[in-house]
């Protein structure tokens, strides 16, 4: 780097740490161009127990009832009317007139020393529930798809809002600069009703945006050299770009030439990192075994792998959307029965496999897993248009729902919070997104009320603008 | 930092009374006015600072008498100061805030809401190089030199124009034409109006779906043309904010005239299952009152609808005062976006319609802005911080929107001439363009941006603007700065240098169009689809599809490519462009490894480098690089540049005389590139004469897809394969299946080179999957009924051999019998590109497109300067 870019590079530096005292957005706005890059590690408001996040979201929302939340009595009230005290003022998303309830046709035993009740589906994911927390109270206050998302994954049901994983990696950067810090996996099928929001940046700067890396063609999009140029034609046009740079940078004294330039060689070095981390062909049978991945295909099996493989090359966040969690019972696709059961065995299996892949590898403490879909699922059974049809399933409930978490701080073996006899509504430790929002934060060392960015004459912030987010300290070991 | 320094030189001078705009609301503001302001829910203590009223009549401040102000007792407070949380006042602001209350405690209305002042500047002087040259002498610079022709046609081409100036438009100023007629040349030429049209759609949330979950087609690009063809016409800009906020409701508006109207029909319509239309509807009426704010006033309004303002003079009632005007709009969040206007038999617009008299809606106020918990009932009204509503003005939206733009607004005219400047400059006289409350950035040269405001409201031209800060020698200064400038001031504030920025996404992909030759001069009409890789577009509930426009569709500008909300066009995205989601009054340009790669990589630029470096070398075979730097930079290389590029060229030439296949790849990259321009039919369905396949309708056993096994004694038929209780007119049945289950098998031979990107066009409304040669090549993974082209998956593309192939399809019926069933197969695939015969030149011509790729890359190339 020639002596003038130097210097006005360390004039750059040297403005921003001022910080000029007024004009609050510039200065936010001057530190994601900072010269050591926007994602740079950057020190945490407190020790952090977390590295990296995991959030494995099941979009469409598992059914609580057949999975974790046992409710016996509602199995004794299977098929009887919905009492009118539970639909009054209600408003469901296809449920008309008065449903039927619907016990769980699955059975469901205690297992580990938490003694945590679980259905028969998950038979792998019951031997590891004594390193896991369920929180069986989760609570939300939207019923649809796309704004339920939203909600769990940047603060607020509606469009234009920052995603989680945008917040972690403006707060803190990230460990490896030739990865993205923000990953997005999805598994084939359906994107999340959310859209592409759901990792968006919306008023952070975009360079915090989630990085979505795709399993059929290039990882990330245009990662590849163009058809007909080799790596080593590649390298001689970076050469030469950096010498013209340079020779321009000369004249024009601009030190964003000489930043340009640093990106050109990181996305140099991302051409052959990503590809790397992002193929799992060479991982041992055993793992494959494990997991139930098979390379090539794009599953949330091997999602799971890959998440291990990033967070292990120090990705700060790594969200995971599966799809066909909606089991509403319209046909044989989305029945409880049929459409659930297949659905469920590859995932107990995958992710059971990540978190005792995590724990062997020692990077379990220091990445938090959370599991879990946007809303529960009703107690009742859907009567979609009115009429009970010839298939099982049930509508979008958000009272009350499940989710659980793993690693990076949680306490271990915790079963937290219940829910009524039917599953219906919270009856203890409610814990809602905002209060999820604020935990993941916490874990990661930032504090939830302070990270913030402003725009608009706001300090906007994941947790949004009232003070009702809580850090759920009875979860953290 | 100016206002650091006037703090500083304030507390230096002593004896000087502290300014209230300048350095005494901007701390009450930060440090005070969250707890004790507007907002009557969230005060504490009774106590409000933001007025004068409300902090005496407590005694908080005494005027004239600081030691009896309990504010200072409170911020001095020795174990328990105010603010309760933060770090302590410093005893310099403390200070100040003596001072002030000594002098009298004068309360003045934040700058922003006072109207613009003229101040005087010498006759002969030109008002912006007179006021920038003002603060240049009191912070000791001076401007910089002028910018070469060269360096200024380029710039000025792509800020007013957003692409590089027409050959003849750009010769004519270069050959010593007057730089004044170069602008107006620029500033009548069509692609003027496209290049502000897209500023104003950020604004205006435009897109071609509806949002959402679905996010399915929306027919509005009419608007859009609006836009363009108002810009051209250099419409005032009164009148073209009135024609979108209210045509309808003037008298005898025109069709264009209801199509602007548009503007607010670009919010969100959610079609999700179960949704309540009302909740939509009403986010769409808040989502207009906000837009309206930031757009016109640069006010944050939308921060009123939980709460009254924290900051700002808008009260919780006054949002939804405002939000009343408009809400009696015919518009409710119906899939079909009612209502719409019919233009042709094919084409509509979402348009603006007032509700009848006897339709009216109430609007109340909404508790904490919930929807589901209304509150008293308001009506129309303007906020009473502001001007009242023009005499004669009628309280609806026509009225609104006159109030806007009344010479009594003390905004709108600052607001818009701010954002014509950013955009010129890369940083508003405003910074926080989004926001000139009391929480935005004051501006750095006041009493220019109300000279520039006030002789705009005049006349509302915004051609006129354009050019007369085009004209300005503040705008022509070169851009080069020296370590001790770029020290001072580093984000030019000053200008004391010319703006250097990244261009926008659109700026980067349309350049790098036009100077390959490929850029499309085609105007309006329905948005188009360039290439875009597979898969970006993953939609399951309806048919929309990316389906890669033809001839010059593929290379109209950017503004015109098809904008998915919820799935941006990938170069668009990684440029900063945003997805029109929500209004966005300013893009944030950041720098990152996904821009790198694009401009490297993304097909799309390297189309464009093979066919820069072949115009390079047609327009000037001796010398081709130094066409390449005139096309793209319009500049000669220097002599360093020439030997670099030179080098390059010849160490690429070198690798490629070894490479013929690559060679080949580089020289015709289109004719790889658009794998549908090969696309031929290897199996024809019904749609034309449809071929045989072997069939059965019992279980055939295990080894049925496998391709030796034998199907001689299966039956044969064409599509359409199927039942119906009525005959269908539309899908003819040619062989009868009306059992549960169908097998089918149709045996091919392929020649060598293979095709690839197989592709099974198949329409039914059964469910299917397909086998090649016995492997698995489609996993119905969800039904949907109709004609769709289904590209078969990885292991399936390789699975085809040259010479005899097998596909096997298993179809299952999904609905009832009595409801009909139908299966029509067939098979597209891409022929491969034939291969020439290698030149004794073809290296070298390869190796200028490399060359070109380089040079559409260069920092200098994606940055004006």
């Amino acid at each position: 780097m020639n002596e003038k870019l130097q210097t006005a590079l360390a004039a750059t530096r040297r403005h921003f740490l001022q910080g000029c005292g007024v004009g609050l957005a510039n200065m936010f706005l001057a530190e994601a161009q900072t010269a050591d890059g926007p994602l740079a590690p950057k020190k945490p408001h407190h020790a952090p127990k977390a590295k990296s996040v995991i959030f494995l979201h099941m979009a469409g929302s598992p059914s609580q009832l057949e999975l974790f939340d046992y409710k016996p009595e509602l199995v004794k009230y299977n098929g009887k009317p919905c009492p009118d005290e539970l639909l009054k003022g209600k408003r469901f998303a296809f449920i008309k007139g008065v449903p039927k309830m619907l016990g769980t046709p699955y059975k469901f035993k205690q297992h580990g020393q938490s003694g945590a009740w679980l259905s028969e589906l998950l038979p792998h994911f019951s031997s590891i529930v004594d390193d896991v927390t369920i929180v069986r109270s989760m609570s939300t206050d939207q019923f649809n798809h796309a704004p339920a998302q939203l909600f769990v994954h940047t603060g607020n049901p509606r469009f234009g809002f920052a995603s989680m994983g945008a917040w972690a990696t403006y707060g803190l950067g990230t460990e490896n600069q030739d990865l993205p810090g923000f990953v997005v996996l999805t598994s084939g099928g359906n994107n999340p009703d959310g859209g592409k929001s759901l990792w968006g940046s919306a008023f952070l700067p975009s360079v915090y945006q989630g990085v979505h890396c795709r399993s059929h063609g290039d990882p990330v999009l245009f990662l590849s050299d163009p058809d007909g140029m080799t790596r080593n034609v590649r390298r001689k046009t970076l050469d030469a770009l950096k010498d013209l740079n340079a020779i321009q940078a000369k004249q024009s004294g601009d030190p964003e030439t000489e930043a340009r330039m640093g990106q050109y060689e990181l996305a140099y070095r991302m051409q052959i990192s990503v590809p790397n981390v992002m193929d799992i062909s060479k991982e041992p049978e055993a793992v494959h075994k494990a997991y139930g991945t098979e390379p090539g295909k794009t599953s949330l099996a091997n999602n799971c792998l890959l998440a291990r493989r990033l967070v292990e090359n120090g990705v700060r966040f790594v969200q995971i959307y599966d799809w066909g969690w909606d089991h509403h019972g319209t046909s044989k696709r989305d029945d409880i029965q049929y459409a659930l059961q297949p659905h469920i065995r590859t995932a107990d299996q995958a992710v059971t496999a990540l978190i005792k892949d995590l724990k062997q590898r020692g990077l379990l403490d220091q990445t938090l897993v959370v599991w879990g879909g946007e809303f529960g699922r009703t107690p009742m059974r859907e009567n979609r248009g009115g009429t009970e049809g010839a298939f099982i399933g049930r509508d979008h409930h958000p009272y009350a729902y499940t989710m659980w978490m793993a690693g990076g701080g949680m306490k271990k073996g915790l079963n937290y919070g219940e829910t009524d006899e039917i599953g219906y509504y919270v009856t203890k430790d409610k814990m809602t997104p905002r209060d999820l929002q604020a935990t993941i934060l916490h874990q990661l060392g930032l504090d939830p009320h302070r990270l913030h960015y402003p725009y608009l004459g706001l300090n906007q912030r994941l947790i949004g603008p009232s003070e009702e987010a809580r850090v759920m300290k009875d979860l953290l070991a | 930092m100016r206002w650091l320094l006037w703090i500083g030189a304030a507390l230096c001078l002593g004896a000087q009374t502290p300014d209230f705009q300048r350095d005494i609301r901007p701390l009450l503001g930060k440090r005070c006015v969250a707890c004790h302001g507007p907002d009557e829910h969230g005060r504490q203590a009774g106590l409000r600072l933001d007025t004068f009223d409300g902090a005496t009549k407590t005694k908080a401040i005494v005027p004239g008498d600081s030691a009896k102000s309990r504010v200072i007792a409170r911020v001095s407070h020795a174990s328990r100061p105010m603010p309760p949380t933060g770090p302590r006042l410093t005893d310099a602001e403390i200070s100040l805030l003596k001072k002030w209350i000594d002098g009298g405690a004068g309360y003045t209305k934040h700058w922003a809401y006072e109207k613009p002042k003229r101040t005087a500047y010498p006759p002969t002087a030109n008002a912006i190089d007179y006021f920038v040259q003002q603060q240049l002498q009191a912070e000791k610079l001076t401007p910089a030199k002028p910018a070469d022709r060269g360096t200024l046609a380029r710039r000025a081409a792509l800020d007013l124009i957003g692409v590089p100036p027409e050959p003849a438009v750009l010769a004519k100023y270069m050959q010593g034409g007057s730089y004044s007629e170069y602008l107006d040349a620029l500033l009548a030429s069509p692609q003027y109006g496209e290049r502000w049209a897209k500023v104003w759609l950020d604004l205006a949330r435009y897109a071609d779906t509806q949002g959402y979950e679905k996010d399915s087609k929306r027919t509005i690009w009419p608007y859009r043309d609006w836009v363009i063809r108002a810009f051209n016409e250099n419409l005032p800009f009164d009148k073209f904010t009135t024609l979108q906020l209210a045509a309808d409701l003037m008298p005898d508006p025109s069709v264009d005239d209801l199509i602007a109207t548009g503007f607010h029909r670009n919010t969100m319509t959610n079609t999700e299952g179960g949704t309540d239309d009302e909740e939509f509807r009403d986010a769409a009426i808040r989502d207009r009152v906000a837009t309206t704010g930031q757009v016109w006033m640069g006010q944050t309004w939308g921060c009123a609808q939980c709460h009254t303002h924290k900051y700002d003079p808008l009260s919780h009632k006054e949002f939804y005062q405002i939000y009343a005007f408009f809400n009696q709009t015919a518009d409710d969040d119906h899939p079909s976006d009612r209502p719409v206007l019919k233009l042709t038999s094919t084409a509509s617009t979402l348009v603006m319609k007032e509700l009848a008299e006897d339709k009216r809606r109430k609007t109340r106020i909404y508790d904490r802005g919930n929807f589901l918990t209304p509150g008293e009932e308001v009506h129309a009204a303007v906020p009473a911080a502001f001007h009242k509503l023009p005499e004669k003005a009628p309280v609806n939206r026509l009225g609104f929107a006159q109030w806007l733009v009344s010479q009594e607004n003390p905004l709108t005219a600052r607001v818009t001439v701010n954002r014509f400047w950013s955009r010129l400059f890369g940083r508003g006289l405003v910074e926080s363009e989004e926001d000139f409350g009391t929480q935005g950035v004051g501006p750095t040269h006041p009493e220019l941006l109300d000279e520039l405001a006030l002789d705009f409201q005049k006349d509302w031209d915004m051609k006129k603007l354009l050019k007369r800060i085009a004209m300005s020698e503040t705008y022509q200064q070169s851009s080069e700065v020296s370590p001790e400038l770029l020290q001072k001031d580093p984000a030019n504030k000053f200008y004391a240098r010319g703006a250097r920025f990244r261009l926008d996404a659109e700026m980067v992909r349309d350049q790098a169009l036009a100077v390959a030759g490929l850029l499309s001069h085609k105007q309006f009409g329905p948005p188009v689809m360039p290439w875009q890789p597979d898969g970006v577009w993953l939609v399951v509930y309806n048919g929309d599809r990316w389906v890669t426009s033809k001839g010059e569709d593929r290379y109209r500008r950017a503004m015109y490519t098809f904008m998915r909300r919820s799935s941006a066009y990938p170069s668009m995205m990684n440029f900063d462009a945003p997805t029109g989601e929500t209004c966005t009054i300013r893009r944030i340009r950041t720098n990152t490894p996904l821009q790198a790669l694009t401009s490297m990589n993304d097909p799309a630029f390297m189309e464009a480098a093979q066919r820069l470096a072949e115009r390079a070398q047609k327009e000037s075979p001796a010398d081709p690089a130094k066409r390449l730097f005139e096309l793209v930079l319009l500049r000669q290389p220097n002599k360093a540049e020439a030997a670099r590029v030179a080098a390059l060229h010849r160490q690429t030439e070198a690798e490629l005389k070894t490479q013929p296949e690559n060679t080949g790849k580089l020289l015709r990259y289109s004719d790889y590139l658009y794998k549908e321009d090969r696309e031929a039919t290897l199996i024809a369905d019904a749609r034309t004469s449809p071929k045989e396949w072997r069939y059965v309708t019992a279980d055939p056993g295990a080894e049925w897809t496998k391709p030796e096994f034998d199907d001689r004694n299966w039956g044969a038929g064409p599509g359409y394969f199927g039942y119906f209780e009525k005959p269908q007119e539309t899908t003819p049945i040619k062989t009868t299946w009306d059992t549960d289950s169908l097998w089918l098998r149709y045996t091919l031979d392929l020649p060598a080179p293979l095709p690839t990107n197989f592709k099974m066009p198949i329409r039914t409304n059964a469910q299917f999957d397909i086998w090649v040669n016995g492997v698995v090549a489609w996993n119905n993974m969800f039904e949907r009924s109709g004609h769709y082209e289904y590209l078969l998956n990885d292991d399936g593309q390789k699975a085809f051999r040259p010479g005899r192939n097998v596909i096997a399809v298993k179809v299952s019926r999904h609905g009832t019998k009595k409801s009909g069933q139908v299966f029509d197969p067939g098979l597209v695939a891409s022929l491969p590109v034939p291969v020439q015969k290698p030149g004794r030149a073809d290296a070298s011509r390869a190796a200028w497109v490399v060359v070109a790729n380089t040079i559409l890359n260069l920092d200098e190339t994606v940055t004006r300067r």
